[in-house]
């Protein structure tokens, strides 16, 4: 079934403050659901629009603490009570020489952890985007500035929203298509 | 990045994009290609004959293999420590040198992690370092350095390669938009993963790269260690100092930078990019390369120091080295990774092409007669006189390392030809944070 309902409207604007004005106003006047593009990050827009990236140290903390104690208490089993081996009479739980591999652990299993969560925080990879489809976009990733209002805002109104957009001297203001 | 003039990224980006990248890339490519092909031979070889081939015996069990193994790592953790504290700093010679430092790190990890595993003899045996569920019920013996190795090499080049790529999707993204063809737009494409410069994205994409980047760190002061510690731990005189570790981190560090110093004078002049690598930039390398190989003229001083407050067997293996059949490799240590870095103390050589040039590879050549220095002329007099030998690398050997050079430069040509050399986002953050 094909669906007519729009993603959103997207407004494209030259400079990063003209794009953070229209963020600031916009969530004055109540707007939840906005994404804003821009080539390079954008601090003060990212705080207007209340992203919040705690999760990332969360996990790599959690991954990192999993790792140290999987790998260490991996070491002292294997090395202690599985399969002992008698080297010179040395003491089968010589912790100093599990440390050097247990650290190495933590740091792989919180990188990794890390970089594939941020993936799937992010919602990566995905083949197609409603927003790639507005004409021009393709200069998000090199020196134009956009703004969306998606169409699940609690107060999105097509008219309305283009209008107010209209007051921020953008470039141009498009109706985003929802993809199918 | 060029201070106060306004620069454009296109000049980065349309690099990967061109047709036609010219005859002096193909030159190299089939050069550093016929190496990667010598690689190859080498490799096969020694699989089907066996470590018979190369020069290796009691008591010099580890030859060529380790020597270049340590010798890469080095320049792997060099590179990585330094992108990673570029990072952290937010400093501008980062959007300069960050991407190829992560690159000459990946690179290197690559070829050094070929050394430890054809050296095993029978290297398709190699995950048995791995504690898997073996028939034999057996598990890897973790009070022994050469398993702590193995997780060293596999986390370095496994987080080096995920850091450098996670770098690279916001610039692969910005490939994928200019790209002029269908192919090459969807290439680009599916590697970008559909980055869409949301700035919510950007917000979670700056805080897990920085995040790692702080891992990265204490984990390539414990991999230069373990490296180090697999000498420390041996009872054999030379080897057997706690000031092993400091030594390979040192002259790892200095090593790394002198490369990452190579190949950014090399890429600035053939790609034209003196706007994005300025003279400023790479005379803050040149700086940081100096004083690295001042670092490592310390140690030098510190080793010969520590030698009268230690016994006699270990006073008599420093003085094997310095006199003895390898004094040659020890000397020329110092004189190419300490003394003739001194030049860059010179304005003019730290912004001339040619010293860039001469300097960086002095010091990779100064490292790698240290740690020939170290693996055999350490071992060379050890406490049974009978085992007293001498080691020199037979061809196929020599031909193992020529083709680790070649797969460097080859992953490096192929590097610079698809991908962006520069952080794109990074220059134009930058180039914004001024304008305010």
């Amino acid at each position: 079934m094909t669906s007519y309902a729009p993603y959103g409207i997207m407004a494209e604007f030259e400079t990063s403050q003209g794009l953070a004005r229209a963020v600031t106003a916009l969530k004055l006047a109540g707007y939840t659901r906005l994404d804003a593009f821009s080539p390079f990050p954008l601090r003060d827009v990212a705080e207007c629009l209340g992203v919040r990236t705690k999760a990332i140290p969360w996990i790599a903390f959690t991954a990192g603490a999993t790792g140290a104690i999987l790998q260490y208490v991996s070491q002292y089993w294997m090395n202690a009570v599985d399969y002992p081996l008698n080297i010179g009479g040395r003491p089968l739980h010589s912790w100093p020489a599990f440390i050097p591999s247990t650290l190495i652990v933590t740091v792989l299993w919180a990188g990794v952890a890390t970089l594939l969560g941020l993936l799937l925080i992010l919602r990566l990879p995905r083949l197609h985007h409603p927003v790639f489809d507005v004409p021009g976009f393709e200069r998000a990733s090199e020196d134009r500035f956009f703004l969306c209002i998606l169409c699940d805002d609690p107060q999105f109104d097509q008219e309305a929203a283009r209008r107010l957009l209209d007051d921020f001297s953008p470039v141009t203001v498009t109706d985003v298509p929802a993809c199918e | 990045m060029a201070r106060g003039a306004e620069i454009s990224t296109t000049a980065v980006a349309e690099v990967p994009l061109s047709a036609q990248f010219g005859a002096a890339w193909w030159i190299a490519l089939i050069v550093s290609g016929t190496l990667v092909l010598l690689l190859g031979y080498t490799l096969v070889s020694v699989a089907l004959v066996g470590v018979g081939m190369w020069g290796v015996n009691v008591p010099f069990v580890w030859g060529f293999d380790l020597i270049n193994y340590a010798w890469w790592i080095g320049i792997a953790n060099g590179a990585s420590l330094f992108a990673a504290v570029l990072v952290l700093r937010r400093h501008d010679l980062r959007t300069a040198v960050n991407r190829f430092a992560e690159g000459v790190a990946f690179f290197a990890v690559i070829c050094a992690g070929i050394f430890p595993i054809i050296h095993l003899g029978r290297p398709w045996l190699f995950y048995w370092v791995f504690p898997y569920p073996a028939t034999f019920e057996v598990w890897p013996q973790f009070r022994s350095t050469l398993t702590w190795d193995f997780w060293a090499i596999s986390t370095h080049a496994i987080l080096t390669s995920l850091l450098w790529y996670v770098g690279l999707i916001p610039d692969l993204a910005t490939l994928r938009d200019r790209a002029r063809h269908v192919g090459v737009k969807r290439a680009y494409g599916i590697f970008a993963l559909g980055w869409r410069s949301s700035v919510r994205h950007w917000a979670y994409h700056q805080r897990a790269y920085r995040g790692v980047a702080i891992l990265v760190l204490p984990l390539i002061l414990i991999m230069q260690s373990v490296v180090a510690f697999e000498f420390a731990v041996t009872l054999v005189p030379d080897w057997h100092e706690t000031r092993q570790p400091l030594h390979f981190i040192a002259t790892g560090l200095a090593q790394g930078l002198s490369i990452v110093l190579l190949v950014a004078v090399l890429l600035r002049w053939a790609l034209h990019l003196e706007r994005h690598i300025d003279n400023h930039d790479v005379e803050l390398l040149g700086k940081l390369v100096l004083a690295s190989a001042l670092v490592s003229g310390y140690l030098y001083v510190d080793e010969i120091a520590a030698a009268f407050f230690t016994d006699r067997l270990t006073r008599d293996a420093l003085l094997n080295r310095m006199t003895g059949d390898y004094a040659g490799l020890y000397w020329s240590a110092i004189v190419y990774s300490v003394l003739i870095p001194q030049l860059l103390w010179l304005r003019l050589a730290r912004r001339s092409v040619l010293a860039g040039i001469v300097v960086g590879v002095s010091i990779g050549i100064g490292v790698w007669f240290d740690r020939f220095s170290i693996i055999v002329g350490g071992l060379q007099t050890d406490y049974l006189p009978s085992t007293w030998r001498t080691y020199a690398p037979t061809l196929p050997e020599t031909g193992l390392f020529l083709g680790t050079l070649g797969l460097f430069a080859t992953l490096l040509l192929l590097f610079v030809r698809f991908l962006p050399v520069v952080s794109m986002f990074e220059t134009r953050h930058d180039e914004h944070l001024e304008k305010l």
